[in-house]
Parts: C-alpha cells; structure tokens; sequence
C-alpha cells in the first residue's frame, strides 16, 4: 500500500504547490484584481514585441503612469491567429507589435476595432491602416535590409540589390536565405521581391519573371540553420550575406566579433511598421484607449526609442531617439510598396514558395 | 479474454458508469472542438472544396517531404527497437558488468529531447564536432560533412527515442517468468533460442505500442531534420507548422495531418490485430523472478560489453556537452567553440532572476501534474475495460480516444476556442475560452492516446488468474481493481505520469492559444526568451532552460519511476493478501466472463 501513500502525498504536494502558484500572483500588484475606479483595471496586452526585457519594462512603467496591465508574448503569427480565435469571447485588450500586414488579417477577421489615438496628428498616417476605418496606428518602424561582411566584401565589389546574389555567380551559395515563410521579416523581403514584378495577368499578379526571381533565390542561397544566428555563420565564414532588421545589427556585430554593412538598393528598402489597436469587444474599451493614448504618446516613445534603440514613428519621439538610430535609418530610401496589394496576396504568396520554390 | 458481448458488459453498473463519464468527455473534447476545426477548415464557405488536395499534389516539395517523413517513420520503426531491445538487454537480462551505471546513461533519453538535443548531437559529429575533428585527424581526406541527410537524422533520432523501451519493454521483461527460462535451459535451448521463442513473444504487447509511438515520432519529426537533415532530406512537419499559421492555408495544414494521423490510425489497427489472440502473461501458478543471465561465450561477452559501452558514450555525451555549452555565451554556442575559462554563471543568473522568477515553473508543474495523474488515473479504467472487453463498442472508443493523435496541437487548441468560446450545452452552459480550466482539458487530451497505449499493453500482460480467483471468492468488481490489478501496474501507470509530466512541461503549441493571461505557463516564457530575433541571448537562453528542465524532470523520473522500479524489481506481481468475503451477495464481475 505504499504506492497509494506515495501516490497520495504526490497529489498533496500537488495541490500545495498550487497553492503556492497562486500566492505570487495575489500578490504582485500587476495581476491583482481590480478595485473599483477606471484606471484599476488590469489590462490584457497581447504583443510579440515583449522579448529582451521590453514587457517587464513596459508593465513597470505602465504602472508608474497608473496602468495595470499583464503582457502576453505571442509570435505574430500566433497572436495574429489568437486574436481571431478569440474574437467571440476577446481575453485581450490591447494588442501591439504586429506590422501592417498581420494587423490587417486581424481587422478583416473581424477582431479589432476603429479607434483615432490622441497622438494621430503626429504620426505619418501612411505608416498605419491606409483604409477609412484606422483600426491600427503606428508606434516604431525598422528597416529590413541585407547586411553582408564588410571584411569578405569593400563596398564596390559587395551586392547592390537582392537580385545580385543569384544573378552575380560571385554571391551564389554565399547568402544566407530562409527555411520557412513564417516570420514577419521573411515576408517582408519576399514582398519586397515580388511586387517590384506586379503584373496582374500573372500568377497571383506577380509575372513569370517575378517568381523565376523566387526561385532563384531559394536555389542559390544557403538554408538557415535553426538555433544559430546569421552573424554566427558569418563569423565562422559558412555565408557573408543575409537579411537583417536594422536593430539587431550593432549588438551582434559586437557579439560575434564581425562588422557587416547594408546594401542600399536603388529601389529602397522595406520597412517593417509595428501598430498598436484596441480588441474588438473589450469590456475595458476606456482604460485601453487612455493606455493607447499614453503608450504611443510622444514622451513614452521616446523614452522606449532610448532605452531599446528602436526608430520611433510619433515624430516628437525622434527627437529623444539615439541620434545614431535616427540619422542609419534616415539615410535609407524606403522602397514604394503597395502594401494593400501585398495584404491581399501574401498568403497565397507563402503558400505557393512553400510548396513550389522551396527545396 | 477475447470478446466479451456488448450486452453482457452492459450488466456491470461500473461499465456503464465509465462508459458514461466516457463519452460525454470523447463528445465534449474529442470530436465535437475537432469536427468543428476541421469544418471550418475544409468547408469554409459550406461547401467542399479539393483545393488543399490539388496543391498538395502539385507540389514536389510537399510530395518528397511526405515521402521522407514516412520513410523515417518506417525505418525508426524498426532502428529503435533494436537499439531500444538492445539496451534493456544489456541492463536488465543480461551480466553486464556496470549495468547500473549504463542504465543512467540510457536514461538520458528521459529528461530531454528537441532541437537542444539535436545541437548536442552536431556539437559531437557535425562538421566542427569533435568526433569529426578527431576522424579527420586520422582520415584527412573524410568528408566534414559526413553526418547530415537522412543518415544522421535516423541515427540521432533512433537514439533519442528509446524512452518507450527503457521504460516499459523493461517494467514488462521484469514480469517474464524464470522457471520457463530455466526449464528451456535445461532442454537444451540456447540463449539466442530462449530470447527469440521466450522472452521476446512475452515483450509482444508492449514492442507493438512502443513500435507504434516509434512511427509517430517518425512522422512527426521536426527539430533532426531541420538541424541535421540538410537539403536533401527535409519533412513535413515543418510545413504543417507554417501552413498552421497561415490562416489561408490551413486547410492544407490540416490535409497533411490528417493524412499523418490515418497512418498512424492503420499502424495502430495492423498491430492490434497482430497483438490479438496471444497469451501475455505467465501461466504458472508459482512464477519466479528473473535472474540475470550470464552471456558463456567468453567472445560474446566481450563484444557485448563493448558494443554496450560505445551506445553509453553515444548517449552521455550530448548531455555532457549541452550541461557545459549552457555555461557559455551565445557565441560560443553558435560557433560550436568551447573553452574552459570562458564558462560562467551568467546565462543562469539573467534567467533564473527575470521578474517573473520562478512563477512560469511553478504554474507549468502544477498544471502538467493535474494533468498527468488525471489523465493516467481517468485511462487506468478505461484501459482496462477496452483490454479486457474487446466487441465493437470498445473498439470504437479506443479509437475514437486516439483523435488526438490527428491533428498537430494548434489546431486541437483552436478547435476547443471555436467550440468554447459561447456558452455551450456540452459542458453545462459554460464559457470555457479565458478561463484556467481550458488549458488543462487541453492537456488531458492530447495525452490521452499515448496513456491509453501504454497501459493497454501493460493491462494485457497482466495474469487473469489472479483477478479471478479474487472474484470467486467475493471480490468486488472495484476492489479487484484496487487490490489487485492496480498494484501490478502501478510502476507502469507512474512511468506513464512522469513522461507526460515532463513532456507538458515545456509545451508552447497549446498553451499559446489556450493559457490563461495571469497564468501563462512556461513555455510562452522561454519563446520569449529564446525566439525575440532582436536579443544575441536567445540561444544561451534555450540551453539553460532545457538545463533547467533536464533537473526537474530527472528529479521527477527518480521520485516516481526510480523508487517505483526499485520496489517493483524486488517482488514482481506479489500477490496481495487475499481479501475475506465483505459481501454475501455475488460479486458483479465483468471479469468473471471467459
């Protein structure tokens, strides 16, 4: 009968250490219940912006300013998906981090909701939802670029586009591409690639040209590894190119010991635009919107420009932003990109490399 | 044993209880969240559409994946149980000197697994590895290169994957009887004769269910291949996971995993069908316990000793190697160089002291214990019954419980939002989307087939006698249970818990959708940590976390498995005290039955 005490005892300590889960969570202010007046509800915000310390960060001085909210991490992809599967019944209040392109499946299945900001004169509105309804607005932009050795390459001799690298024999099976469509950056470049080639009788508007680029591109480059980083590889001398959002790049050329420099193509470069909105359905629609209303505010922005090196939107944010951060990437051409265009078609964009150009 | 009739199982009350409780919980969480899913997937506008099966087809990609996710299933299938036969041989039939200690070696494969493990694998015999560099001393022209493609990923996967044996071919070798052994001995027979015609047919039950978990785990692949497999051999998994995502491309998501699933279903039915019939247990009254065999030949013993300790050294290294790379910084990790003095604290210190502390630990182990001893403690009748009661309508639920096993977890977990998110008669009018109970049921379930696999076997290995004789003489249906059966497979069913336990610890896939915001388990908190693409951390920070869970799940293995198994070796099926008659009235026994 030793084994049912054994079992039992096992359950007790169970049952205890729930209770022990339960008493940090009382206790710290942030998830603790709310005790009447606007400003003490506790918001839910789903971001995948919260990595590196950033969600600790912003809980801490979102409470400092009054707010109580409990950050939920979620991959844009998944918090895209999350934020739809949930629209009967919402859990979030506020969702921010997701550029324009996961935003805007979320709006068209029905899970966020039209709201003007306090700050909406500040912000280039170009940068946001480009529709009537503004169901997101803009808080920090980055650039997605190809950064390459600047030790293997000089600055002549090294690509000046993405279409050098299967086109000049010199960069073949020397750039690093992707495995899988699933992230926003990945998108992006694919996007950057094929809507140069809009044409509206080819496959899904891109013409034949368009997508014998795609293929190249697979075709010549060497897969990523998962669990090691690109500036690792380029350390250890496997590849010298890849894509890269702008701020990543100066902490890792510090880590791996590398310095890598971009290319700047004529055309310009993307420009990935995270958003903040407000759930659809919220039960706290007042408490999000003064949370909206102070996050993407220019003072916050600025202080979080500061501390995280990021590029913000608001323009009275830029000009607490490092002025290094500021100056790279107003020195880059943003490159025109239809963006409705790409909303409409990146899923069957993905879906079709997936299965056809990716070996 | 075989085939009881539908209407004479009926007659028990405790039959009927279960098989109550039973299909309310299979409507509720198995096929109405999952009927659901797949609707919305495959009918989006309400009606049929073979889009998803036309690209498919179309596509090579897809085709070649699919080819090497079966092929790789197939091949482990059989890799692993020789390598798994192998090792409980060399620990627990065998004289091997050290058995002990290579017992632990083995049962590494216990406490991790994944893409760390896969990174500890190339660490050894990747192109920088050290088993290369040290090849490459002795064969300069070698190929750096050589451990990649479906080879490597085979080897490091057939390795990774010998848990099932380990474990339960073990618990069930334990129950072989000696005397049988011993009286082949005295005929005459060889070694080879008696684990070919003795041992081996006792194992039967338990090799099929770790068969069937081995081809799973094929079909399933994800972090080898995608490490190890290079170019030419990529699976399908990965693909899955994107087209999961991709909310235009679902239906292909779910086009392949149901496509994984069935043959999982067929690899599930061929062997129930091989496994019927057969005789599993001892049939001497008096069985004794099994006494290791010593190996004669002198040449034999050498080769066996040998071969045992070169698989210790293939499984000990990679945890050697991925404890020491966890004490290095991201960089080193990266470029796979390791030097002493450069190890530090540091990647334990920034995890272990984030604001949110140990709070994801400990709401991670409470929910994947909840789940665990429910799950094991819900199937443990279940098991039974479906074991001992084979007609149809067992049949059924024992395939309708292996659902699960069809579709990858995001999408289980979307199907219980889309069902729960609206009050809902299935569960008594509750809202289920929001609150802390959804991700458990969500955790119950999807390690549900797995449960009910393993201690089917073990239920089927189990002699019947013993439960009968308990009967005759009065025992209720429910305390031959408890007293008798429950005893005996008790270090299974706690086996069981604990490789459940540890495999929910980490989850993301589910808890992602269905966690409850204040609550948020673990494995959210290590994606944070180790997928931002902002942060250089990210890599030393997964190889703390696995370190860190290395720690609890050993100490889990040791408190339920490693007490349980020490208890069990010492008297294997001892029988209980037998209980004196408390009822007048005859026990209402479904085991009474032929």
């Amino acid at each position: 009968m030793h084994k049912f005490k054994t079992l039992a005892v096992g359950i007790v300590a169970v049952l205890g250490l729930a209770g022990c889960g339960g008493t940090p969570g009382t206790a710290s202010p942030s998830s603790s219940q709310a005790s009447g007046g606007s400003s003490g509800e506790t918001l839910i915000v789903y971001t995948n912006s919260n990595g590196e310390g950033r969600g600790e960060w912003l809980t801490e001085k979102a409470a400092a300013a009054g707010f109580k909210i409990e950050i939920v991490g979620v991959g844009g992809a998944d918090a895209t998906n999350k934020l739809i599967a949930e629209k009967n019944n919402p859990i979030a209040d506020v969702a921010f981090g997701l550029n324009n392109m996961y935003f805007e499946q979320v709006k068209a299945g029905g899970a966020i909701e039209p709201y003007t900001p306090s700050w909406a004169d500040e912000v280039d509105s170009e940068l946001g939802d480009k529709s009537d309804d503004k169901a997101y607005w803009p808080l920090v932009k980055q650039a997605i670029l190809l950064g390459y050795n600047s030790e293997k390459f000089s600055a002549d001799k090294a690509p000046k586009d993405w279409t050098d690298l299967w086109t000049k024999d010199e960069f073949k099976d020397r750039y690093e591409r992707v495995t899988g469509l699933g992230t926003a950056t990945s998108q992006l470049v694919v996007a950057s690639i094929l809507t140069r080639y809009r044409d509206d009788s080819g496959d899904l508007g891109i013409s034949d040209e368009g997508w014998s680029q795609i293929e190249q591109y697979f075709q010549h480059g060497s897969p990523a590894v998962p669990k090691t980083d690109l500036f690792a590889r380029i350390a250890g001398g496997e590849v010298d190119m890849g894509q890269m959002p702008s701020s990543i790049i100066p902490e890792r050329e510090k880590t791996f010991k590398v310095n890598v420099d971009v290319v700047k193509p004529s055309v310009g470069v993307p420009f990935a635009v995270e958003q903040v909105a407000i759930v659809k359905g919220t039960d706290k629609k007042e408490e999000a919107r003064k949370f909206i209303d102070w996050f993407g505010g220019a003072e916050f922005q600025g202080e979080w420009a500061q501390k995280f090196n990021s590029m913000p939107v608001n323009e009275g944010a830029v000009t607490k932003a490092k002025p290094e951060v500021v100056e790279f990437v107003n020195s880059l051409k943003q490159q025109d990109i239809d963006w409705i265009f790409v909303q409409e078609n990146i899923g069957a964009w993905v879906e079709k490399i997936e299965l056809e150009y990716m070996t | 044993m075989s085939g009881t009739s539908v209407r004479s199982m009926l007659r028990s009350p405790f039959v009927i209880l279960v098989g109550v409780v039973l299909t309310w919980f299979i409507a509720a969480f198995l096929v109405w969240p999952n009927a659901n899913v797949l609707i919305a997937t495959f009918f989006p506008d309400g009606s049929f559409s073979g889009r998803a099966a036309e690209k498919l087809l179309s596509s090579d990609r897809a085709m070649k994946s699919l080819g090497n996710s079966f092929m790789l299933a197939a091949a482990l299938s059989i890799t692993v149980n020789i390598v798994g036969i192998f090792i409980v041989l060399v620990t627990h039939y065998f004289r091997i000197r050290g058995s002990r200690i290579l017992f632990l070696g083995y049962a590494t494969t216990f406490i991790y697994g994944g893409i760390v493990l896969a990174a500890g694998y190339k660490f050894i015999y990747g192109e920088k590895g050290i088993v290369t560099v040290l090849l490459a001393g002795m064969f300069p022209g070698m190929d750096a290169g050589w451990f990649s493609g479906f080879f490597a990923v085979l080897v490091v996967m057939t390795f990774a994957t010998t848990t099932n044996h380990m474990l339960f071919v073990a618990n069930a070798l334990k129950g072989v009887d000696f005397q049988t052994i011993e009286a082949a001995r005295n005929m005459g027979a060889s070694t080879w004769t008696i684990l070919r015609r003795i041992v081996l047919p006792m194992l039967k039950p338990t090799l099929f269910a770790a068969t069937i978990l081995s081809f799973l785990t094929g079909l399933g692949a994800l972090s080898a291949p995608q490490v190890l497999g290079g170019r030419e051999f990529q699976t399908i998994t990965p693909m899955i996971l994107t087209f999961t995502n991709s909310p235009t491309s679902r239906d292909l998501a779910a086009l392949l995993a149901v496509i994984l699933g069935v043959a999982t279903i067929l690899m599930l039915a061929v062997m129930t069908r091989l496994e019927k019939g057969g005789t599993y247990f001892s049939l001497s009254k008096v069985s004794s316990r099994l006494e290791k065999q010593a190996i004669t030949n002198p040449l034999a013993n050498v080769l066996m000793h040998a071969a045992a300790y070169l698989l210790f050294a293939v499984y000990t290294l990679p945890v050697v190697l991925i404890v020491l790379f966890s004490f290095a910084d991201s960089a080193a990790i990266q470029t796979g160089q390791l030097s002493l003095s450069s190890l530090t604290l540091e990647n334990y210190v920034r995890v272990l002291t984030q604001p949110s502390g140990l709070r994801p630990f400990i709401i991670s182990i409470v929910y994947s214990a909840l789940a665990a001893v429910i799950t094991v403690g819900g199937l443990l009748f279940v098991a039974r019954l479906i074991q001992k009661h084979q007609n149809w309508l067992t049949t059924l639920f024992e395939y309708l419980l292996h659902i699960p096993w069809i579709l990858p977890s995001a999408l289980l977990a979307l199907g219980l939002i889309i069902s729960y998110d609206h009050p809902n008669p299935l569960v008594g009018g509750a809202v289920l989307t929001g609150t802390t109970v959804i991700l458990l049921i969500a955790f119950v379930t999807v390690k549900i087939p797995f449960t009910l696999r393993m201690l089917k076997a073990t239920f089927t290995t189990v002699n019947s006698s013993l439960e009968e004789a308990a009967a005759i003489m009065g025992a209720r249906t429910l305390y031959v249970f408890r007293r008798i059966l429950l005893p005996i497979v008790l270090p299974t069913a706690a086996a069981i818990a604990a490789l459940n336990f540890n495999s929910l610890l980490d989850d993301y896939d589910t808890a992602i959708f269905l966690a409850h915001p204040l609550f948020q388990p673990l494995g959210l908190i290590i994606k944070a940590n180790t997928e931002g693409a902002e942060g250089v951390d990210g890599v030393s920070n997964t190889f703390v976390y696995t370190v860190l869970l290395m720690v609890i799940t050993g100490l889990t293995m040791y408190i339920v498995y490693g007490r349980a198994r020490s208890r069990a070796g010492r008297t294997p099926q001892e029988l209980p005290p037998l209980p004196a008659a408390e009822s007048s009235l005859p026990a209402t026994v479904s085991s009474a039955a032929p």
